[in-house]
């Protein structure tokens, strides 16, 4: 059993930090369109310093308003949904639950597929905002049924989540079948997942939520570890169980909504990740947060480079090298650690 | 009594055979007998007109005339024709209630005249006008199959690019003939309306169309001839960003209109391209023909705006052109190729 201090915390942190930077670098070399890899760093960093030069302007156009976005924008979300994954696995004390499994996801979808067939994506951010009301409706309703006597019960919740999620995939079959030739096409591209509009705004929008949610929840982590071993063992030992549920869940479906509103439903990741990392450096809460938050954005910004460069100038969508990535990787990981630690 | 026949048999009386009831024997013997009963009553041609040959010649010209013509309307005649997917079709000729499956289809019939014979349309078809209020019977993957036998068509026309081969099997399984064309560039358009009006008795309003149509495709080339290709991007999709590549009659107008399709050596007839394409390819014009009716050419005008390395964005050569005209093979693909033409050489189109 590994102990975890505060220094290890610090190091490992450090360490995969230092990955994602390098993994960054690697994306933003790499592209449809030949960039020589060094002009690509040095136009990176020559922007950083506030100078202008290391390319001619396509190049730069390339490198800083392309990938350098694109990148940021892959790993905040990278990031938001491991986090958010190894949270509900917590609180549901599930193995199996990842954060589409209440729903949050397939609210979303029919906020951005109302807003395609209505047309609402004329206004800048009429897609995102329609998505993310959407899954926060959604959020809502699904917390109305878990709650009873004032009480989270995870069951229940679950329930909810899961019938909640149907009755919306019914809804998105719906809509799929009576739409036009030319939305389907827009739909279709949207519910598989997509980084290709990646610009500044989205990266501000988006960079809140997903540090809020965070930070509420590694602040918990102590008490997550906790209710792993049961509520009621948790009480005893002086958890706030329904104030932890309550802060939790909300925090970890605001992270999933704004990310899903953002970029569509990317898949594996919230699910494998929290599981890889356990593996790996094992399921302490304290670890496994930023643990996941950082290797989560390694994750996904890989596969997103992955996507876009394999069948260029086509791009695949993004959910298609997650799970054909994340599936065998996984299972590699399981026979070399032999048994899967169970929550 | 038997007497000896000139058919030289032996009989009771010649010229009757077998045997026959005895009076009637003795009354047509006694007629026979009887020299006087032997003139005709009926003088040949008495209380008639005189009929001379000519007369008669004529008369049966006429008749037979008037017969094939009344055939020939209330039984129209059935005929077979091969369509450009090559299979053969046969149907009553000239079909009296048509239907078609694809707006170009639909604005073809049209032109050459056929606006009572069109009895069904599909969702898609929103040209002419009258099209519009004609009776909907599906969409390019979808089909009302009760709806069309309701409408009882004589023939179905549909396309290649568009319907489907399962729902042309289909019709044809359920009785209904259908003729499939199968344009693929600007030429084959011209040979689809050809065949068309074949196939729908209109032959020379068909030849009018083709010859004005080729007519006006003549004098673009010839006004662009030797002048330098701008690089175009035509945009059909928003969201994704999909263009036209080669085998979309898109390419082939940007081909005749003298312009270089910078998306013109993709094998997908539709590709999906980033925008890191786009900037290296750098194209001197934009060409927004989306098909998104929703879509807000404001909206698209400011994300290309970001972009200012791109030529085209840089000299605000962002142009909006109906895709209906740009990539519907109909009569009016000319008057798309006429806009795209005045958009990448406006010097030599000036009204």
């Amino acid at each position: 059993m590994k102990i975890v201090t505060r220094k290890k915390v610090i190091a490992i942190s450090i360490f995969l930090g230092l990955l994602l930077i390098l993994v960054i670098l690697i994306s933003i070399t790499m592209g449809s369109v030949k960039v020589p890899a060094l002009r690509s760093i040095r136009i990176l960093f020559q922007s950083i310093l506030g100078l202008k030069g290391g390319g001619d302007e396509t190049e730069r156009a390339i490198i800083l308003s392309l990938r350098l976005p694109r990148a940021v924008l892959a790993g905040l979300v990278g990031a938001g949904l491991s986090v958010s994954g190894a949270t509900f696995q917590a609180l549901l004390r599930n193995p199996l639950a990842d954060p589409y499994i209440l729903g949050v996801s397939s609210g979303a979808a029919v906020g951005a597929i109302l807003a395609i067939l209505l047309g609402l994506g004329t206004f800048s951010f009429g897609l995102p905002l329609a998505s993310f009301l959407g899954a926060l409706l959604t959020i809502l309703i699904v917390f109305y049924f878990g709650r009873q006597d004032g009480r989270i019960h995870p069951n229940t919740l679950l329930l909810a989540g899961v019938i909640i999620g149907s009755f919306l995939s019914a809804l998105i079959m719906f809509f799929i079948s009576v739409s036009q030739k030319e939305e389907l096409h827009t739909i279709i591209f949207w519910l598989m997942g997509d980084f290709s509009f990646s610009n500044a705004r989205a990266i501000l929008i988006i960079f809140p939520y997903i540090l809020l949610g965070f930070l509420l929840l590694y602040l918990r982590s102590r008490h997550l570890n906790l209710i792993l071993s049961g509520e009621e063992n948790a009480v005893q030992l002086g958890v706030d169980v329904e104030r932890l549920k309550l802060v939790s869940y909300l925090s970890a479906s605001l992270i999933t909504a704004a990310s899903v509103s953002v970029c569509g439903l990317i898949g594996f990741v919230g699910l494998i990740v929290p599981h890889a990392v356990r593996l790996i450096f094992g399921p302490d809460h304290r670890l496994l947060i930023p643990a996941s938050a950082l290797v989560g954005a390694s994750f996904l910004i890989a596969s997103d480079t992955v996507a876009r460069t394999l069948l260029a100038p086509t791009e695949l969508p993004v959910g298609v090298i997650t799970a054909a990535f994340g599936g065998p990787f996984f299972i590699y990981l399981l026979r070399t650690r032999k048994a899967v630690k169970t929550l | 009594m038997k007497e000896q026949c000139p058919d030289g048999t032996e009989k009771t009386i010649c010229g009757i055979q077998g045997n026959a009831d005895p009076l009637s024997l003795l009354r047509k013997r006694e007629s026979r007998r009887d020299p006087k009963k032997w003139v005709p009553r009926i003088k040949c041609g008495a209380g008639l007109p005189e009929f001379t040959p000519m007369k008669i010649g004529a008369g049966m010209t006429f008749l037979s005339i008037v017969t094939l013509l009344w055939v020939s309307i209330s039984f129209p005649s059935a005929r077979t024709f091969v369509d450009e997917v090559g299979r053969e079709v046969t149907f009553s000729f000239p079909p009296r209630r048509i239907v078609s499956l694809a707006p170009n289809i639909t604005e073809t019939l049209f032109s050459l005249g056929l606006d009572e014979e069109v009895v069904g349309v599909s969702i898609h078809c929103n040209f002419p006008e009258k099209a519009k209020s004609k009776p909907r019977v599906g969409s390019y993957i979808n089909l009302d199959f009760e709806k069309i036998t309701s409408l009882k068509p004589d023939l179905i026309i549909a396309t290649g690019a568009g319907n489907t081969r399962d729902m042309v099997d289909r019709l044809r399984k359920l009785g209904f003939p259908a003729y499939v064309i199968y344009p693929k560039n600007f030429d084959d358009i011209l040979r689809s309306i050809l065949h068309m009006g074949e196939v729908v008795n209109r032959e020379k309003e068909a030849r009018e169309i083709t010859e004005q149509m080729r007519k006006r495709s003549q004098r673009v080339i010839e006004l662009t001839k030797g002048l330098p290709r701008p690089k175009v991007f035509i945009q059909i999709g928003d969201t994704p960003l999909v263009t036209v590549g080669k085998g979309s009659f898109a390419d082939d107008l940007i081909r005749l209109a003298g312009g270089k399709n910078i998306a013109g050596k993709e094998k997908e007839v539709y590709p999906r391209f980033g925008m890191e394409e786009i900037l290296k390819r750098s194209p001197e014009v934009i060409v927004i023909s989306s098909m998104n009716p929703k879509g807000d050419y404001q909206k698209i005008l400011r994300e290309w705006n970001q972009w200012e390395t791109i030529p085209a964005v840089k000299y605000g050569r962002i142009h909006l052109i109906d895709s209906d005209l740009l990539d519907r093979p109909s009569p009016r693909i000319v008057d798309g190729l006429e806009e795209l033409a005045r958009v990448l050489h406006p010097e030599r189109f000036k009204k």
